[in-house]
């Protein structure tokens, strides 16, 4: 799910830009506020490589497959460094694959990114949920909305942007239609996710719980 | 990503940091390119730097593969429901003047940013690549982090690559979504990240041991405002006539097309 090149006008370009600009500046203010910041940036760039690697899982979907997005996890395990490392997988992305681009990186960031840091927020609000429900039913509960959720924000944001942006000459009925129509088409997307987030936080909270 | 960095050309002997104010600011004027004149002098610079670059053009039409066909889907859509001049019609669709052009413009902008994009980052290592960045001023966390993702990306990639061997020499050939599956693949997924995890907390203590962090060394672990990153940074900015030349020429050709888009 990301805006290639040359498909947005500049000034959509220009305000990705400023949007994601503005989310890094805030979230490396948070790391140099850190008891010890240098302490975070190896574990991050590893967990960014390995989402990295992660989101080329292929899940099969007859007679196609899918990958995942990831970012609602990569959220909740990454916290402030989420954004930054959204901003520099994107950026390989871009650069090795083609995936997304240079133009866009702003806008493919804000829109993978935002999702991820309220998917991490949202999250974090196990720890309430589990006094009353327990914590492993919390851990999934919380997981699966963060998952589904990561998703389906981004959906939204990709086709609202795709859909609007790319030519001012389509009617704007037509385009509420379509973007209701793909999201509708995204939601046994948005469950797949949320069922692998919560399977992987399970995971982790069996093998490493310290990594959550 | 560095196949192409050690050839011989004048992008090639371009400053890189030089390179990277000139072309970025070359792309981001094509992303401006809004009218039918300009698409031939921007496909024309484009390919005009390719071919001076010497990257082979199989490598262009190899890298360019997959992500126009995304494009390509996204736009092919475009003559038949955007505009509303009508200029042919195919069976029950009906094709508009606006539409096509704006899938022309789509494509082109496309095709020319990226044929930039190649040229910036393939014709300079990696390591060059991200100490340019730490020149024009990116923070030196950012830097570290794109340093540190890189280098350990693809030993990542090599023990996914392992595991999912195991996976399959064991029999798991996932043809259809179950909660076995999934949970087979979210446990993949799960052992990736704690293996990265443990791996992050050695990489850390043995770079600690090499003075990593740029702290003051008196029990104060906070990133000094002086802090260069690992990979430096330079201050004085090149007196390369060549490179500063080029960059110049890039910055007056963007200023033109901007020129022309916005008016």
């Amino acid at each position: 799910m990301h805006i290639s090149e040359g498909l947005l006008p500049a000034k959509v370009c220009i305000g990705g830009y400023a949007i994601a600009s503005v989310i890094t500046w805030y979230s490396l203010r948070r790391i140099e506020q850190q008891p010890n910041p240098t302490a975070g940036i190896p574990k991050a760039a590893l967990l960014t490589a390995a989402f990295f690697v992660a989101s080329s899982i292929r899940i099969p979907i007859p007679p196609a497959s899918l990958h995942l997005v990831l970012n609602g996890m990569l959220g909740a395990i990454l916290a402030d460094y989420a954004f930054p490392a959204i901003l520099v997988g994107l950026l390989f992305q871009a650069v090795m694959f083609g995936h997304g681009g240079l133009t866009t990186l702003g806008v493919n960031a804000t829109m993978m990114g935002v999702p991820a840091i309220l998917a991490a927020r949202l999250f974090q609000m196990r720890h309430f949920a589990a006094k009353y429900i327990g914590v492993r039913p919390s851990n999934s509960v919380f997981a699966f909305v963060a998952g589904a959720g990561g998703l389906g924000i981004t959906a939204l944001i990709f086709f609202g942007i795709t859909v609007m942006g790319i030519t001012a000459d389509i009617d704007a009925g037509a385009e509420q239609k379509a973007i209701s129509a793909l999201m509708i088409s995204h939601l046994p997307l948005m469950v797949i996710e949320g069922i692998f987030t919560t399977l992987l936080v399970n995971f982790l909270a069996r093998v490493k719980p310290e990594i959550l | 990503m560095d196949e192409y960095a050690y050839l011989e050309s004048p992008i090639h002997r371009w400053d890189t940091r030089c390179k990277m104010i000139g072309l970025t600011t070359l792309i981001f004027a094509f992303a401006t390119v809004n009218s039918f004149p300009l698409i031939l002098p921007m496909l024309a610079i484009s390919a005009i730097i390719y071919f001076v670059s010497k990257l082979p053009l199989l490598f262009l039409f190899h890298r360019l593969r997959y992500p126009s066909l995304f494009v390509l889907g996204l736009v092919v859509v475009l003559p038949f429901i955007s505009g509303t001049t009508i200029i042919g019609q195919i069976g029950y669709l009906t094709v508009r003047q606006e539409g096509c052009f704006a899938m022309l413009l789509i494509t082109s902008r496309f095709v020319a940013i990226m044929t930039l994009c190649l040229v910036m980052f393939s014709t300079s290592s990696v390591l060059t690549t991200i100490k340019a960045l730490r020149d024009c001023g990116i923070s030196p966390i950012l830097a570290d982090l794109i340093f540190l993702s890189y280098r350990y990306l693809f030993e990542i990639g090599h023990q996914f690559k392992t595991m999912e061997m195991a996976l399959r020499l064991r029999g798991f050939q996932p043809r259809h979504i179950n909660q076995r599956n999934l949970s087979v693949l979210a446990s993949l997924a799960g052992t990736l990240l704690v293996r990265s995890y443990e791996q992050s907390e050695q990489v850390y203590q043995a770079m600690r041991l090499r003075g990593y962090g740029g702290n003051t060394g008196r029990g104060d672990s906070r990133i000094s405002p002086t802090y260069p990153g690992i990979l430096g940074s330079t201050k004085s900015f090149t007196r390369d006539w060549f490179s500063l030349v080029l960059m110049i020429l890039c910055l007056i050709i963007s200023v033109i097309f901007i020129g022309v888009a916005v008016s």
